[in-house]
């Protein structure tokens, strides 16, 4: 039997809890200092008091209360007319300062009678607990008040800074319903947070680490991207999806499959941007929306680029089949672009998605193994959403080289288009198609021309 | 709580220092609050939480509640609401002073100020000063 789920009030880390934590439960909150354990903790509560389900916070020591106040009100999700209505706070604390933490279950009793909470926090719990390490009583307080917010029908949560060496050794991992930690992990100069659901009685959950971070409206959680259950519908292999270039289609039998993934690879400077900007624009031109993902060229820039080609740059911004999905490389993170670019697919109208270019992507990524995985799950997203994706890779070589050697990034994609530079007297670019799943393609060597018009394939 | 065989507010308040009543359940707060309103040459009493405010005011009189919102059983908002409410105590000032951002909910309550807080003792007190002020003014005390 599904029980009732208390919403987190963050619709991805419902999806992550699989609708939320169960209700009238005991749940931990841990991590480290500084991982976000009291933000999401409040944000939690936030969202879940009102008049009717009133919500009951209790500080101990690791924070003065007034602390949780100042810091909580610069977040979005502190709604300041709830404090003092249905949003309690009280500073256990003081209190147990003074009867003891022997009283600690009459205390909270107390309390519940006073407010009748739907919701309680302690926090931080661990804080509390070390008042009385070496005592004997640690375990009897704890029976007694887990025993206590058992019997009264509200959730619970504990939040603690609490490592994973101490899940064996704590007897409140041991009554826990679920436990969630937060972590802090680094990569260079960056910083990456991540949440996991160690544990939840009774349910499933999304497995592995989400990353997460903390922006002025709380905490934006991004779930690790699982393939798809559903297969893609290969019925969808009866229509093709043009480039926008001619002379590409035809190397391709007049397009890609729909719901097909392409790759298109070649050094800086060959054509793979202007390829994907074409892509677009026939969707626009097709009325078939999509999502241009750029790493490199901010709104500007990219303008400038279309303008070139003679387009009406600012009649494609306007446009409402064209979506402009600029990310600076600098502080990107994977999740944080999957979810979002999911978020804008899930509306339903996008048909075509362009992610220039793979490679910034493949940096944000603190795993390489995690990027393949992402990918792949990805892109069979894409495909079982009947979206034709288009991915630009760049290769680090000169003139010479003429293949994609990185078998996890050719992997990923259906097709695969190389672009390189000729030699000769004069430099030219130059397309091949060295893949395409389930089609047939020329396996010729085609010159390519950038003009003012965009680009052009003429056919030898 | 100051003990009372030591001291008496009312004498105090006689001999010509005003009576602030401070609501704050942290003793450190407390301790604080205490010394600049003392150094100020007011008389302070302190109640920990909403009820016991509530009885000192009725009791004591004082001439201004200072009171911080989050305060145990009875919150600085109600406790504001229940003294203006009160024929007995409806003359008493009010001040909130809290970390909470609620200056329209404690104008809504009744309050005659707002103060947020971190504390800046000399904002409280110029505050505290001009509310007495008022109170001269308007009661010509």
């Amino acid at each position: 039997m599904v029980s009732e789920r208390l919403s987190t009030g963050i619709s991805e880390l419902d999806q992550v809890l699989f609708g939320g934590f169960p209700t009238n439960t005991l749940n931990i909150i841990m991590g480290a200092p500084g991982t976000g354990k009291t933000i999401l903790a409040e944000q939690i509560t936030f969202a879940n008091s009102s008049p009717q389900s009133p919500a009951l916070y209790l500080t101990t020591l690791s924070e003065p209360l007034e602390k949780f106040i100042s810091h909580g009100q610069t977040y979005a999700f502190f709604d300041p007319s709830k404090v003092a209505e249905s949003v309690f706070y009280e500073d256990l604390g003081l209190i147990v300062r003074e009867r003891g933490i022997a009283a600690l279950p009459d205390i909270v009793t107390e309390m519940l009678i006073a407010r009748r909470p739907r919701l309680i926090v302690i926090d931080s719990f661990k804080a509390l607990m070390e008042l009385i390490e070496e005592s004997p009583e640690q375990r009897t307080v704890l029976f007694d008040l887990a025993s206590v917010l058992g019997a009264y029908q509200c959730t619970s949560f504990i939040v603690g800074e609490y490592t994973e060496e101490m899940m064996a050794d704590l007897p409140e991992f041991a009554v826990a319903d679920a436990i969630l930690s937060l972590l802090k992990h680094a990569t260079g100069v960056r910083e990456h947070r991540f949440l996991k659901i160690e544990k939840l009685r009774g349910s499933q959950s999304l497995p592995g680490m989400h990353a997460f971070a903390i922006r002025d409206s709380g905490i934006e959680v991004f779930p690790r991207l699982l393939t798809p259950q559903t297969s893609p519908d290969y019925d969808l292999d009866v229509e093709r999806v043009s480039t926008g270039i001619k002379g590409l289609d035809d190397m391709v039998a007049k397009g890609f499959w729909r719901g097909s993934t392409t790759l298109v690879a070649g050094p800086n400077g060959s054509g793979k941007t202007v390829i994907g900007l074409h892509f677009i624009r026939e969707g626009i031109l097709r009325n078939e929306p999509g999502v241009y993902v750029g790493f490199q060229e901010n709104p500007v820039q990219l303008a400038r680029i279309i303008t070139n080609f003679g387009w009406d740059s600012a009649a494609m911004f306007r446009d409402e089949n064209f979506e402009h999905m600029y990310r600076s490389p600098v502080e990107m993170q994977l999740d944080n672009v999957a979810t979002e670019l999911m978020r804008r697919v899930r509306g339903g109208k996008i048909k075509r998605v362009v992610i220039d270019a793979l490679g910034d992507l493949r940096k944000s990524s603190s795993d390489e193994q995690r990027f393949s995985e992402f990918m792949y799950a990805l892109t069979q997203w894409f495909a079982v959403q009947n979206v034709t994706c288009l991915m630009t890779f760049g290769l680090h070589y000169g003139v010479q080289g003429q293949d994609v050697s990185d078998e996890e990034i050719s992997n990923l994609s259906d097709n695969i288009v190389l672009l390189r530079f000729q030699q000769g007297p004069e430099v030219k670019r130059a397309v091949r198609i060295i893949k395409t799943r389930g089609s047939t393609h020329d396996h010729r060597e085609q010159i390519i021309d950038i003009s003012n018009k965009g680009m052009r394939i003429t056919p030898r | 709580m100051a003990d009372p065989v030591t001291r008496n507010p009312l004498l105090e308040e006689e001999q010509g220092r005003a009576l602030i009543l401070v609501v704050e359940r942290n003793p450190v707060v407390q301790r604080l609050e205490r010394f600049f309103l003392e150094q100020a040459g007011y008389s302070v009493e302190f109640a920990s939480d909403g009820i016991a405010a509530l009885a000192h005011a009725r009791e004591l009189n004082p001439r201004i509640v200072v009171t911080e919102v989050l305060v145990p059983l009875l919150d600085g908002l109600s406790l504001c609401r229940a003294l203006k409410s009160d024929p007995e105590t409806r003359s008493i000032v009010v001040l909130v002073f809290s970390h909470l951002h609620a200056k329209d909910r404690a104008t809504e309550a009744g309050a005659d100020a707002f103060l947020l807080k971190p504390f800046e003792e000399q904002h409280l007190i110029e505050t505290v000063a001009k509310l007495l002020q008022l109170t001269i003014k308007e009661t010509g005390a």
